[in-house]
């Protein structure tokens, strides 16, 4: 089968990084870490060509880059590491935040903060992982 | 620049500080977010001992007291001694080298496909520290630039102390410190003293514009202008978090719009600041001031 | 062609500017600020550092103001400047749209402890919570005695439950004993939530490590 799915989180909250990745490490992936869209967009190309990532998992609200920023820079990549999906994960109140980050490219919007079972499906979901999708969605209720 | 560590004996009889695995795992977690430095588990040993060492070299009496006074400080001093302590900073001719590959592979082709031949190119090294930096730089600029002869490149260096850079002036190095040297370079331009050293020759010490800068001081640094390409390696690190700025600001406000800036392999313009962006190139990853800049 | 050595640092092509501080009369830099020229604005915004009652121009200036570079020296003046007109001048931009103004506005007013304290229960009290979270930002990055006392305000009262973890987030590196007490509170509050339960049990954990 294919190598293990290899995953990128993105957010200057040093506990929000530690939930996220313990989520989605029990999952069965890997996941790296940045905490901001500046050091993302490092690592995504770094990564890039050799052990590019499969999904970035992206807060809003950051230092030095925002995520927004962060996935419009990322798309403007020629680069295969740049067309991955993109989960954003944010606090809600703002109007148009859901849009905008479908127009700066994200694939996916979810509310602050998520439970594991919804974060590990949604990522399993872009990841194209059907057994870890499957598995997610039969905690969703618990 | 050689720093010598002097390693720290606790008082007899007195146990070393504890270092708890939370312990370990807050002090990573802070000095991530602070360097973009990340210490896997493996580091452990490598860790606990400079923490250590700090510790007692701090007078705390314990990994707690210690880290709520380092969180705390204003001036950023016991930060400064304990990136140190973290990390190693040897200086040697062609260190971290792929970023000279990048230099004359891709960033100075980049620059001059807008440039007339026979116009200027400036590069500037900061900190020159005993002078292997720029001199490499110029190593490379003549032996692997393919279009070195149609241009005229300037090298500027600079370091806030004028000892070192009395000593870069002069030009005379250990035989460590020219082991990375490829043998053809080493006879061609260094010649071996009596006592086991290399001198290297006047042609380079020549091409060389040597200044005492502080990158913090803007009466220093305003005197630079329209730099195409900056070495700012394992410098900015033993900062504090304003210094770094400041000096990064500085060092923009000097580079001609498309210029670059190298860091070292460990530091990362996202702890610094968001005016440059980040270029990868096959040989390296840098920064650019944008073109679209001034 | 070659290697040629530098006459004097910088010389070669250096723009007509005055430095900072030098033949400052010379130019209103007021009107400068205003300049379609990105290199004088920068300058004027810098220069304008050395004077106070410019500060409420320069915050005016960040509204409109698209260069990073120019953005980056307006924000170092109204910081250098301080003073409750700073700390006044930039709260309207944590409303911002743009979350790189927004967030370059949180990193400017942390380094103004002492303006900027007046400020804080105003903002904790805010009907916005992400204008709540925002504060909380700065807590984390404050360099004041009272910090603790609010996160443990916002541990204790704040009804938004990611106001309530970007405090527990903030207290987990930074937080003494004292703290302990009201992160029990917060964890109460959100009993259920799995976020909240693992950040204040790693919050517990470094805070209590001996």
């Amino acid at each position: 089968m294919g190598a293990t799915k290899k995953l990128l989180v993105v957010d200057d909250a040093a506990t929000v990084r530690l939930y996220h990745r313990k989520v989605l490490r029990d999952a069965g992936w890997t996941v790296d870490e940045a905490v901001n869209g500046l050091e993302a967009l490092e690592k995504a190309l770094a990564a890039d060509g050799e052990e590019p990532y499969d999904l970035y998992v992206v807060d809003v609200n950051m230092p030095k880059m925002d995520g927004y920023t962060f996935i419009r820079e990322l798309r403007s990549q020629a680069s295969e590491a740049a067309q991955a999906p993109v989960m954003m994960v944010s606090t809600e109140s703002r109007s148009h935040d859901a849009s905008r980050a479908f127009a700066a490219g994200s694939n996916c919007y979810l509310v602050k903060p998520a439970g594991p079972s919804a974060l590990v499906l949604t990522a399993a979901l872009l990841l194209g992982d059907a057994q870890a999708a499957n598995k997610a969605a039969r905690g969703m209720n618990a | 620049m050689t720093i010598t560590r002097t390693a720290t004996a606790p008082p007899d009889g007195a146990a070393r500080a504890k270092i708890s695995d939370v312990d370990f795992n807050k002090f990573r977690e802070f000095f991530y977010r602070k360097t973009g430095i990340q210490f896997d588990d493996n580091k452990r040993y490598f860790v606990d001992k400079r923490l250590q060492d700090r510790v007692e070299a701090t007078g705390s009496g314990s990994f707690r007291e210690y880290f709520a006074s380092l969180r705390f400080e204003a001036n950023g001093r016991e930060m400064q001694q304990l990136v140190n302590a973290m990390t190693v900073n040897e200086t040697y001719f062609f260190r971290e080298s792929y970023q000279f590959d990048c230099m004359v592979n891709s960033m100075l082709d980049e620059i001059v496909k807008t440039r007339v031949p026979g116009s200027r190119v400036r590069i500037w090294s900061i900190p020159s520290s005993t002078g292997e930096e720029p001199y490499s730089i110029a190593i490379y600029l003549l032996e692997r630039w393919k279009q070195i002869n149609a241009y005229e490149v300037e090298i500027m260096s600079s370091d806030i102390d004028t000892d070192v850079l009395a000593s870069a002036q002069r030009g005379l190095y250990s035989p460590r410190s020219v082991a990375n040297l490829p043998k053809p370079y080493l006879q061609k331009y260094f010649r071996e003293t009596a006592k086991g050293e290399w001198q290297i020759c006047d042609d380079l010490i020549d091409a060389v514009t040597f200044s005492r800068v502080n990158l913090t001081d803007a009466a220093d640094t305003r005197r630079f202008r329209n730099v195409d390409i900056v070495f700012c390696r394992n410098l900015l690190i033993y900062f504090d978090d304003t210094s770094r700025r400041v000096a990064a600001e500085a060092m923009y406000e000097a580079m001609s719009p498309g210029g670059f800036i190298c860091l070292g392999h460990s530091e990362s313009m996202s702890r610094i600041s968001s005016l440059f962006t980040v270029r990868r190139f096959s040989d390296a990853m840098v920064y650019q001031k944008p073109r679209g800049g001034v | 062609m070659g290697l040629k050595r530098a006459e004097a640092p910088g010389t070669g092509a250096v723009a007509d500017l005055p430095a900072p501080g030098e033949a400052d009369q010379a130019i209103d830099w007021v009107e400068a600020l205003q300049s379609g020229d990105t290199a004088l604005r920068r300058t004027a915004a810098a220069t304008l550092a050395g004077r106070a009652a410019a500060c409420p121009l320069l915050c005016a200036q960040l509204e409109t103001e698209t260069d990073p570079s120019v953005r980056t020296a307006l924000f170092n003046s109204v910081v250098m400047i301080g003073g409750p007109d700073a700390a006044e001048g930039l709260m309207p931009l944590l409303r911002s749209e743009d979350p790189q103004l927004r967030n370059a506005a949180i990193e400017a007013m942390a380094e103004m402890p002492d303006a900027v304290a007046p400020c804080i229960e105003r903002l904790l009290d805010d009907e916005d919570p992400d204008v709540r979270i925002f504060t909380v930002n700065i807590l984390g990055m404050l360099r004041h005695p009272r910090v603790q006392d609010w996160l443990m305000q916002v541990l204790a009262h704040d009804p938004d439950v990611n106001t309530v973890a970007t405090a527990i987030d903030a207290l987990a590196e930074a937080g003494d004993s004292d703290a302990l007490p009201a992160l029990a509170i917060a964890a109460q509050r959100f009993a259920g939530n799995p976020f909240i339960e693992f950040a204040a049990s790693v919050a517990r954990e470094r805070i209590e490590a001996p």
